[in-house]
């Protein structure tokens, strides 16, 4: 089931550019577009996450926060322009559960979200990703087929997850570079290459063969 | 008070005297009086006259004094008016009366200004949390939709927030009011911020990052620190060699911990160093112009601005340049106190 989350931005490009990010996350987005009744909105639409803005026409963050809290507990992320420590402060006090700051990095404020959805809804479930019969263990680190494992080292696991997770389409080689820096591994270029072949002797070792593609001057595809 | 000219200033009472005695001579003299008495008169005259300027002198230099060393004191001088006592003298009121206006009139300018600046830092960080709005909404549609040239735009964007962070941060460095929250930090996650700060432009650069393993917790204002260290990596995109390399390492040494941010760049040349600090140096890379080989203008604000910041935030700044590659190293210490209730 995808997770719902309400965004409460009052400028209409962020509003609508959030809407499209988080669409194409795996997120059903919704924004509200009457601020003087944002508090029922979130009532009725019951999103599993709340994106708010500090400054906000007819009413602000703060007071919808404390709102919110009166009757529900989903996690509320504060994004604002304004960094001082007293908004930070008091969107800490107000029960709000993360607080970002304007101009937000997409991977950060992405991986935020994740994190506090997987905290406040514990799926259980381990974290599986197949594709034609080989299996993306992404707890173990490891990869399976047909009964055999490799395992995998950090940088391995994310470029892997990330061919997963765009199976059948092709990555190019710096959208990957991208992903991997967004989570803390700075590879350059000719490491990715030297870290694809290496993922390539590891599958073949455990009998996939020519499972990563290379399509020229475009990327690779699962 | 000088004596000379006292006795300069008195020069008319001292004529005067003369004039009178000279007088006084003709007429005793023309009364038949003996030159001895005449000259006896003279004496105990011209003592009393000495005895009368000596003691207005001593009496006068001594209050003035007082006065002198009482400003001298003072941290706002010119608020002298305020604390000096009425003179009883009828010229010296008038003193007092004007220096009493001029104090007037300058707190009046000084007010005036201090509420300008007020308003102006205000509006500046107000017009900055506003151009945020854009910035963020251009880098949702950069993310969103991606064109060849879309990771240039991203990079500029990531020029653009450190110049408006820089503003703000001048604005604010200008105010001695403490706006930072000093709490735990993880020294690692705020390199990894500051790298995500200026992924596209490290990128762009092919900035090879290396990161030591670092386990350092301190106690600072996050934010700060990471516009420290993103100036820091800003003047290593800027001044970067061919196969430009960045390695970011923490160590601990003597009760403070040092995190070391090193290049492989074109380092800084001996007879800069001590000077990079200073507001508005540029040295002699940052002089080379636009059109020069380090490819943009040097504001000579960076630098500065994290100086002051370290020293508001009780961190060590030290830049260290030989020949090849400058490394710059913050040190915060390490509170004894916090480790002994931690145990």
């Amino acid at each position: 089931m995808k997770k719902k989350i309400l965004i409460v931005e009052d400028d209409m490009t962020i509003q609508t550019q959030l809407q499209t990010l988080l669409a194409g996350n795996g997120y059903e987005a919704l924004a509200v577009t009457d601020f003087s009744r944002t508090v029922s909105q979130v009532r009725d639409f019951a999103p599993h996450l709340v994106i708010l803005d500090i400054r906000l026409p007819e009413s602000n963050g703060f007071e919808i926060c404390s709102q919110i809290r009166t009757f529900s507990e989903i996690p509320i992320v504060f994004v604002t322009s304004s960094n001082t420590d007293m908004d930070e402060l008091s969107s800490i006090m107000l029960g709000g559960d993360a607080f970002i700051t304007k101009p937000y990095n997409t991977a950060i404020l992405l991986a935020k979200i994740a994190a506090l959805l997987k905290r406040a809804y514990p799926s259980g479930q381990t974290e599986v990703f197949t594709w034609k019969k080989a299996a993306l263990h992404l707890e173990s680190s490891t990869i399976e087929y047909n009964g055999q494992k490799a395992e995998l080292t950090k940088n391995e696991l994310k470029i892997l997850y990330y061919l997963f997770r765009n199976a059948g389409k092709i990555c190019p080689r710096n959208d990957i570079v991208d992903f991997l820096w967004d989570n803390q591994l700075y590879v350059d270029d000719n490491a990715l290459s030297v870290n694809i072949t290496r993922i390539r002797d590891k599958l073949a070792a455990i009998g996939l063969t020519d499972f990563i593609r290379t399509k020229h001057r475009q990327g690779y595809l699962l | 008070m000088s004596g000379m000219q006292y006795l300069k200033n008195r020069l008319l009472t001292i004529l005067v005297n003369l004039m009178g005695m000279w007088t006084l001579a003709l007429f005793l003299l023309a009364n038949g009086n003996q030159v001895q008495a005449v000259l006896l008169i003279f004496m105990v005259w011209l003592l009393v006259l000495t005895v009368y300027l000596w003691l207005t002198y001593v009496v006068r230099k001594r209050r003035l004094n007082k006065l002198l060393r009482m400003t001298e004191q003072l941290e706002e001088r010119y608020l002298i008016a305020e604390i000096m006592p009425l003179p009883d003298q009828a010229d010296e009121q008038v003193f007092y009366q004007i220096m009493k206006m001029a104090e007037k009139s300058m707190l009046e300018k000084i007010g005036e200004i201090q509420r300008e600046r007020k308003e102006y830092k205000e509006y500046i960080e107000q017009w900055i949390h506003e151009v945020k709005t854009p910035i963020t909404a251009m880098k949702l549609l950069c993310e969103n939709n991606r064109f060849p040239f879309t990771r240039e735009i991203l990079a500029e964007l990531e020029n653009i927030n450190q110049y408006t962070q820089q503003a703000l941060y001048y604005a604010r460095s200008e105010h001695t009011e403490k706006d930072y929250f000093v709490r735990e930090t993880d020294l690692c996650e705020v390199v990894h911020g500051a790298i995500a700060d200026n992924k596209y432009l490290l990128r762009q650069s092919n900035m090879q990052i290396r990161i030591d393993e670092m386990e350092s917790r301190v106690y600072t204002d996050e934010k700060w620190v990471r516009f420290i260290l993103n100036q820091i990596i800003s003047n290593a995109v800027k001044y970067r060699a061919e196969q430009p390399v960045l390695h970011f390492s923490a160590v601990t040494a003597n009760n403070r911990i040092l995190l070391s941010v090193s290049d492989n760049g074109p380092g800084i040349p001996p007879g800069d160093l001590p000077r990079i600090f200073e507001k508005g140096f540029t040295g002699q890379n940052g002089r080379s112009g636009r059109s020069g080989k380090w490819g943009k203008d040097a504001t000579g604000i960076g630098l500065y601005l994290c100086k002051r910041l370290c020293d508001k935030l009780g961190i060590g700044l030290a830049v260290y340049s030989e020949d090849k590659g400058t490394t710059v190293e913050l040190s915060f210490q390490m509170n004894d106190f916090v480790i002994g209730v931690q145990g």
